[in-house]
């Protein structure tokens, strides 16, 4: 009995953990934009409606603007002094990629900010290695 | 049965062997790496040939590389002995963007050996030669250039550096 107890507070513990661990994400899995999308919107010229910020150490990705690591509190003014006059239904991609997202101390403040400031349609761009891996090394454009 | 552990092992060895040695291997020749020191000056790794060097790849936005500094200077200074008679050496490769994040971090972890960065990111050409797949990465280069060593950390790498100086003497 007290066995089936344990196992059966180990898994309450286990399942409340993935809960927190999944809505603690300032994002939501629809906002997440996979890297071959926008890989093939600027191939294609799609990009009018569309901003693309890095925030992490290098804007690497064609046509993005270069913010800066967002757990910098500079950059986060920067980013709110760059979007102040952004119409809050543009599509708004943030980007990182120096590490897995479980280890990026930039996504998370970034993307907070974007809800803070009533972005609708704020996306971060899916990068479940690095940059080097899920774009740079497949060949994706990137920034002269 | 017997076909079934053939096939598991060839999927493991393709796909689970896939992420780092892609382009280095054990016992091959450690690619050259030529660039600036925060001084500006070019250090070659080909010109610490004759020594044991540990080439710690890292960048100060990388918070584990950062977390492994310490332990990277308790080795530099549990090893002083070989490091002054040209038999061990540690090479910093840093993947910064920006100068200023790397000589701050260099002056703030207090690295004393030396440091060398194209300052480009993930974009290096370095992280192409080794197929560096995610960091800290690390190699460990033999006294003849060659590669001894691929991303090892910790106990691991502290009984690896000591094993070979001490069997070196």
């Amino acid at each position: 009995m007290r066995f089936r107890l344990y196992h059966l507070l180990t898994l309450l513990l286990l399942s409340g953990n993935i809960a927190c661990g999944q809505s603690k994400e300032p994002w939501t899995q629809e906002q997440l934009l996979p890297t071959a999308t926008l890989a093939e919107r600027i191939n294609n010229n799609q990009t009018d409606n569309l901003l693309i910020l890095n925030i992490g150490p290098d804007a690497v990705i064609k046509g993005s603007v270069d913010i800066g690591p967002a757990q910098e509190k500079e950059s986060i003014s920067k980013l709110k002094a760059y979007l102040k006059d952004v119409k809050k239904d543009k599509e708004v991609v943030i980007y990182c990629g120096c590490c897995p997202f479980s280890r990026c101390p930039n996504i998370r403040p970034a993307f907070r900010t974007l809800t803070e400031m009533g972005f609708k349609n704020a996306r971060l761009l899916d990068i479940p290695q690095n940059i080097r891996v899920d774009w740079i090394s497949k060949k994706y454009p990137l920034a002269d | 049965m017997k076909p079934f552990f053939i096939l598991t092992f060839c999927v493991f060895f393709v796909f689970g062997s896939r992420a780092q040695e892609k382009t280095i291997l054990k016992g091959s020749p450690a690619p050259e790496i030529a660039l600036a020191q925060p001084d500006g000056k070019i250090l070659k790794l080909s010109s610490l040939k004759g020594a044991l060097v540990l080439v710690d790849f890292w960048a100060t936005w990388c918070a584990p590389c950062v977390q492994e500094q310490p332990e990277l200077k308790k080795i530099y200074q549990q090893y002083d002995k070989y490091v002054k008679e040209g038999k061990f050496q540690i090479l910093g490769v840093s993947l910064d963007r920006k100068k200023e994040h790397w000589e701050k971090g260099i002056e703030r972890l207090k690295i004393t050996w030396p440091q060398i960065s194209d300052l480009k990111y993930w974009t290096s050409p370095v992280a192409d030669a080794y197929g560096i797949e995610g960091l800290p990465f690390n190699v460990i280069v033999d006294e003849k250039g060659n590669i001894a060593a691929i991303n090892i950390h910790g106990t691991q790498l502290v009984n690896f550096i000591d094993r070979h100086l001490k069997n070196k003497k």
